[in-house]
């Protein structure tokens, strides 16, 4: 007899869904986190997407957890000298679902408590080692050297899986499926990031992303920024490879130059630096073979579940749903008293957007990382601009002309836009 | 620019004095022909002082990136215990 039904690794998005999931439903789980108080060593940008959580709370959208409602969002290319952005403003936000702002401290912290007020047993403060495993099956989890056991085990500790790693279900990320987020809360009155950024309450939000296509040396960042109530959200998500290519540009320099920028310095101008914090982000999909195996699932960050096409970056609504799913399987395994084997996980993941996303934009991250888009469109888009908006007493020009004219200041790159132009069209 | 020890020394931590949760291997970081780390690492707990590395898990925001971008073995990397380590207000 085991101690419990499910342990749950981890108190994010995934971990704590999964665990209201289960304790409403009236299965004894365990939810452990090692940081106390739970989720206090969690990092998003963050923007939570979509009404996903709404499957476990239901009136999610009332709490006094969310930071602001997102109006306006923006994609945006940065040059050295020029912003290239949209700025999409919705009444229609209204009827469609953009997201919330949160700050994950807070937010994550909350989670975990309706899990406990749901009848969850919720611990924080002490690290599971790893995945105990008898007889190729796993039994529950190894804390300094004891075990604690349980049916089965939903894994949701995050982008660093330690617990996945030494459990040898999970093998440490390539450069190319891992990216690192560096991020500031910067504090500024309520009434100055409203008006600042036009929005039309306190109680509406801006999110935007950024192609950072002047770094020193040629790094490829993107960058984000989001307004929280009281403060502002900033930070640079940097490629590894890249990164490691240049190796002499410091990762926490570069969203220092993204603050600096000519357009983005007035946006968070007289505000304070209140925190700083660094994440590793998954990129390009699911970075685990399988998200399951006899006696446990794999949920949220920890099996790559996150999306990124340049104009959005999601992470928090994947890891929600599948961590929904991984206690629906369970508990439909466990009605149907079979064993703990879960590839109806697996299944349940490929019915939603979670795995179809995965599947649908595989090798978009060979597009959101290219030469072109982080240098060789913003320079023809900023080019092609200065012609049109600009007068300088000669004829104008038909705007084709004016593109195909840009375009072809940028020949040496010619061939590498339309390979990726093509790639974007089909993946995009 | 806000240099990156005044962007540290705002963070809350709970150092552990009895645990350091990555160890280096120094006989490895000496023939080391990039020093990665010290680019990528954060919160600059990789430093080279007279071109020799210096680590210190203090600083540690526990992000993993030290783990990935050393290529040559000598990062040995593991989870905090006992709620020890970076807590941070916001996240």
């Amino acid at each position: 007899m085991s101690e419990f039904d499910v342990i749950v690794v981890g108190a994010g998005p995934a971990g704590a869904s999964a665990a209201i999931r289960l304790a409403s439903n009236k299965v004894n789980v365990l939810l452990v986190d090692r940081a106390d108080p739970p989720g206090s060593k969690n990092v998003s940008g963050g923007v939570l997407w979509g009404d996903s959580l709404s499957q476990v709370i239901p009136d999610w959208e009332k709490s006094n957890m969310l930071e602001r409602y997102v109006e306006a969002k923006g994609v945006t290319f940065l040059t050295k000298d020029s912003k290239i952005s949209i700025d999409f403003r919705s009444k229609k936000f209204g009827e469609y679902k953009s997201g919330y702002t949160v700050l994950r401290t807070k937010f994550d912290a909350w989670l975990a408590k309706k899990a406990k007020d749901a009848g969850a047993m919720v611990v924080s403060g002490v690290t599971v080692d790893k995945l105990a495993m008898k007889d190729g099956k796993v039994i529950g989890v190894e804390q300094s050297g004891e075990t604690i056991t349980s049916d089965s085990v939903i894994l949701a500790e995050g982008a660093n899986s330690r617990v996945a790693y030494d459990s040898g279900i999970k093998k440490k990320p390539e450069d190319q499926k891992i990216a690192l987020g560096v991020k500031e809360v910067i504090k500024l009155p309520e009434k100055t990031i409203t008006e600042r950024f036009g929005l039309t309450s306190p109680k509406m939000g801006f999110a935007s992303e950024y192609v950072l296509g002047f770094l020193d040396g040629g790094v490829k960042a993107g960058g984000f920024l989001y307004t929280n109530r009281e403060s502002i959200s900033i930070g640079a998500v940097i490629s590894m490879g890249d990164l490691r290519k240049n190796n002499q540009t410091y990762s926490f320099n570069v969203i220092e130059q993204f603050k600096d920028h000519p357009f983005i310095a007035p946006l968070i101008q007289d505000g304070r630096v209140e925190e700083y914090s660094a994440h590793l982000v998954p990129e390009g999909g699911m970075s685990v073979d399988s998200v399951y195996g006899n006696g446990y699932m794999i949920a949220g960050d920890t099996a790559g579940l996150t999306f990124s096409n340049g104009l959005v970056l999601q992470g928090m609504n994947y890891a929600v749903v599948s961590g929904i799913l991984a206690a629906d399987s369970f508990m439909e395994r466990k009605s149907k008293g079979g064993d703990m084997n879960f590839e109806n996980y697996q299944k349940n993941l490929e019915n939603t957007f979670v795995l179809r996303d995965m599947n649908n934009f595989r090798g978009l991250d060979q597009v959101t990382w290219s030469e072109s888009i982080h240098s060789t469109i913003p320079a023809i888009a900023e080019d092609a601009m200065l012609n049109i908006f600009s007068e300088n007493g000669n004829p104008k020009k038909h705007l084709s002309q004016i593109v195909i004219s840009s375009a072809l200041k940028q020949k040496d790159k010619r061939k590498d836009l339309a390979v990726d132009l093509y790639r974007m069209l089909r993946r995009m | 620019m806000i240099k990156i020890e005044d962007r540290l020394s705002l963070l809350n931590y709970k150092i552990d004095k009895s645990y350091e949760h990555i160890t280096i291997n120094p006989s490895i970081c000496e023939t080391c022909p990039d020093h990665f780390c010290t680019f990528a690492c954060p919160a600059k707990c990789y430093t080279l002082i007279d071109e020799k590395l210096n680590f210190k898990y203090e600083d540690c925001v526990e992000c993993g990136t030290c783990d990935t971008a050393c290529s040559h073995g000598s990062v040995a990397w593991t989870n905090t215990k006992g709620g020890h380590g970076v807590k941070y207000k916001f996240g």
